[in-house]
């Protein structure tokens, strides 16, 4: 399929920016309908720009230091060692709107950041004002639920539909919830201290770098493309859409 | 002439370490058959961190017999076991334990700016080096601003260049400040610099390939760079330059000994007000040891360094040691590093090829114009996943306009600045309630923005901004952040005004030194680990000549 790759067509698909959030009304994405089906491989919720980019076919390639921490990452324990059973429902929630995970396959965010905090593989610093970003989980999932119950007359957060979790996450997001449990805490900071894990373990993900066409490790084979007359690498493929991101400009994407 | 012919062949001399690498594995040769001291036994100097300043004085001194001992906090590292070609898996190689955070502008440490173990932060920056500017050392005067350092420029120059040639520094000859050529030859740069170099020549901003630490040509046993970008994660190449591969090799085959995984907990002072060693604890057993030692010297960074002498309070120095001045951990800095990214029609995989790649220096010096004193430069990076990631946070996005701009991800390339900061007295390290697991009280940073600071930032942003239009953008993502340390226990003319000397001899302990960034009074715009090396390499010089020492230690 190689024509196919670096083709003049999927050159042009993904030319123009229209498809950016900053671009658009309401710094709204287009509906994902205008992303490609993953055909090789697999990324979360099967949807990206790089359907036949599988970034694990090229591991062989990669030291064994840096092969056995990459592919952990796609056998991971299930046993939750730091939240405790009643927090899951809501770190699940948490998680998958914040990265935007509404269905199968999902990157396992709550079983990674669940590792590294049981681990107390922290960040290396805490500001001012907060507790420890391991209190600081616990007490953001609690004012999840505080939130929930008190604008929505739910249990916890996850059992709030789509629509309040995501206006309960924007709230989150530009520091704008208080009382309770929020007390405790910088809104702002936690909001920081809660985003960097769950960013930190999407995208350290294989499934999340097949979904960006991202190359993934390069030792001890480093890179030979380094542009200008391409930046492909061989086992590295352009990127397609199903859809010409012309018509999403004219408006029925979001 | 010669140099310009030799030029990519010429080695440093009295440093071996190229030579001592095995070509075949990336471990320090020399860790097996390490000289071992005894704690009782009174070595030459017990050194603080094997990081770029301790590294350099450890092999200096070790070249003119002295018998030394490094304290480590952190691993000796196995880099074919240890460091992983992973943005995540490489959470070990930063400072990690706790510190808090605190003022106007808190200053976010760990994976940003802070290293542990035997290399210390090298491991994992990007690679510029490139030199402080003659003004960077007379601000106060020139400018009106900041602090002049007790040395000049010209005093430094010479390690400058001796540090380059070990290094080894690769890079196009340079134009700012004190104009100068690279012992290697620019790197290859990659399609996404190329597209940012571009949007540069249209405005006018004169920019130069590198200047980077890595090998370009043959260099001993150091491999050439295979351009795989992952610098900022160690590098298992061994291309990139770091002390662990430019000197702690003909260290070890100098009778060094570099005990890791070792916390210092405080300097102790002896009879007649000299140090008498540095008590540590070892990882593995909890118990305090005492290593002796005729010197010490503190090399343990911007952080590290101010919390060991304030740990380390006595009769003498109730609020710490070198403190009754009250001017430890004062003046701390670190550099505005405002990055933007572009986006552009086709793929560009910023990813490839080492972060570091083009820089300028044309806002570096003063410009009245501009509105504020002093500048910043402008430098490529390329940001890799998860750290693109935060680069989208920090815009606003999260959930699906996230993943719409992380899908997106190859079709960006990222510039950034690195502004001056001033330095300030109430910028500081101090001692927290809270602490470590080896029940050592841990560092608080405070940190305020100054008015000229946020004039520098917002105009270095506009700048940045500008070239990306420039070079055709079609978006523009901007993170606002910070990078690099220095200051905390700085060099001064007295010590109402420092912590330690020209010679960077502590004014109040005749035998103990500071041998990293914390003796910078400013930083300039340029990366301090070139500078924090250069420093190191003339303190030797200066020990071993005797003019760092006191009359009965010469």
């Amino acid at each position: 399929m190689a024509p196919d790759r670096a083709g003049p067509a999927a050159g042009r698909d993904l030319s123009k920016p229209h498809h950016l959030p900053n671009l658009r009304p309401g710094r709204e994405p287009p509906d994902k309908s205008w992303l490609q089906g993953q055909r090789r491989g697999t990324t979360p919720q099967m949807i990206g720009r790089y359907p036949d980019f599988d970034v694990l076919a090229s591991s062989a390639s990669w030291d064994e230091a840096t092969t056995k921490v990459v592919l952990a990452r796609l056998h991971l324990a299930d046993q939750f060692r730091f939240f405790a059973a009643g927090e899951l429902a809501t770190l699940r929630a948490f998680c998958d709107v914040t990265v935007a995970q509404d269905g199968e396959p999902r990157v396992p965010v709550p079983e990674m950041i669940d590792a590294k905090l049981a681990a107390g593989r922290l960040d290396g610093y805490q500001y001012d004002g907060m507790p420890d970003d391991r209190d600081a989980w616990h007490l953001v999932l609690t004012g999840l639920d505080e939130v929930a119950e008190d604008r929505y007359g739910q249990p916890t957060f996850a059992a709030c539909d789509a629509d309040a979790r995501e206006a309960i996450v924007g709230d989150l997001a530009r520091a704008q919830l208080s009382g309770g449990s929020w007390e405790q805490l910088n809104v702002k900071r936690a909001w920081s201290v809660c985003m960097r894990m769950i960013l930190a373990a999407f995208y350290s993900h294989p499934w999340a770098w097949n979904e960006i066409g991202f190359g993934g490790p390069a030792y001890p084979r480093g890179y030979m493309r380094l542009g200008p007359v391409s930046t492909l690498e061989p086992f590295e493929s352009a990127g397609a859409t199903s859809e010409d991101p012309a018509r999403i400009d004219a408006g029925d994407g979001a | 002439m010669i140099r310009s012919l030799l030029k990519g062949a010429i080695g440093p001399r009295d440093n071996d370490s190229r030579f001592l690498l095995d070509v075949h594995r990336r471990d320090l040769p020399g860790e097996d058959t390490m000289c071992r001291y005894g704690d009782a036994d009174e070595v030459d100097m017990c050194i603080v961190g094997a990081g770029a300043g301790g590294s350099v004085l450890a092999q200096r001194l070790a070249r003119a017999g002295w018998r030394i001992v490094i304290i480590e906090a952190g691993p000796f590292w196995h880099p074919d076991e240890d460091w992983v070609s992973d943005e995540a898996g490489s959470h070990d190689l930063y400072w990690t334990q706790k510190r808090i955070i605190g003022g106007a502008d808190p200053i976010e440490l760990g994976k940003n700016n802070s290293g542990r173990g035997v290399g210390g932060s090298m491991v994992h920056y990007a690679g510029y080096c490139p030199r402080f500017h003659p003004s960077d050392f007379r601000t106060a005067s020139v400018d009106g601003v900041g602090a002049d350092w007790p040395i000049s420029y010209d005093e430094l120059r010479p390690h400058y260049e001796m540090v380059e040639r070990e290094l080894p520094v690769a890079g196009q000859d340079w134009p700012w400040g004190f104009p100068h050529k690279y012992p290697f030859s620019p790197h290859p740069v990659s399609e996404a610099a190329s597209v940012l170099w571009r949007g540069a020549i249209a405005r006018g901003i004169k920019m130069r390939v590198g200047p980077v630490g890595i090998v370009n040509g043959t260099f001993g046993n150091r491999p050439h760079c295979i351009y795989r970008g992952w610098c900022l994660q160690g590098c298992k190449v061994n291309a990139k330059a770091s002390p662990y591969v430019t000197h702690l090799p003909d260290a070890l085959a100098h009778r060094v000994e570099i005990r890791a995984g070792c916390m210092a907990a405080r300097i102790e002072i002896g009879p007649g007000g000299r140090a008498s060693g540095v008590t540590y604890i070892r990882e593995d057993e909890h118990a305090e040891r005492m290593q002796r030692a005729r010197f010490v010297a503190v090399a343990g960074y911007s952080i590290e360094t101010p919390r060991l002498l304030l740990n380390s309070a006595s009769r003498c120095f109730p609020h710490g040691l070198c403190n009754n001045e009250d001017q430890v951990g004062r003046y701390e800095m670190v550099q505005g590093a405002t990055q933007s990214a572009g986006r552009f029609a086709t793929e560009l995989r910023m990813y490839k090829a080492p972060p570091p790649q083009v820089s300028s220096e044309d806002f570096y010096e003063t410009d009245a114009s501009r509105g504020f004193a002093r500048g910043f430069s402008i430098q490529t990076v390329s940001p890799q996943p998860i750290g693109w990631a935060e680069h989208v946070l920090a815009d606003g996005h999260w959930g699906r306009a996230l993943r719409e701009y992380m899908r997106d991800y190859n079709h960006w390339t990222t510039v950034g600045v690195l502004n001056e900061l001033l330095p300030h007295p109430d910028n500081r390290v101090t001692l927290a309630a809270e602490t470590d697991p080896y029940g050592l009280p841990v560092a608080r940073f405070d940190y305020t923005l100054g008015g000229n600071d946020k004039a520098n930032m917002a105009y270095s942003a506009t700048v940045i901004k500008d070239l990306l239009d420039a070079a055709g953008a079609q978006d523009v993502l901007t993170i606002q952040r910070f990078a690099h340390l220095v200051g905390g226990a700085r060099m001064g003319t007295s010590p109402d005004n420092s912590v330690v000397d020209a010679n960077q001899r502590t004014w109040a302990v005749p035998n103990l030194f500071v041998a990293d960034g914390s003796v910078c009074p400013t930083q300039g715009s340029a990366n301090p680990a070139l500078t924090i090396m250069a420093l190191a390499s003339r303190l030797a010089g200066r020990i071993t000549s005797g003019a760092a020492m006191t009359r009965a230690d010469r």
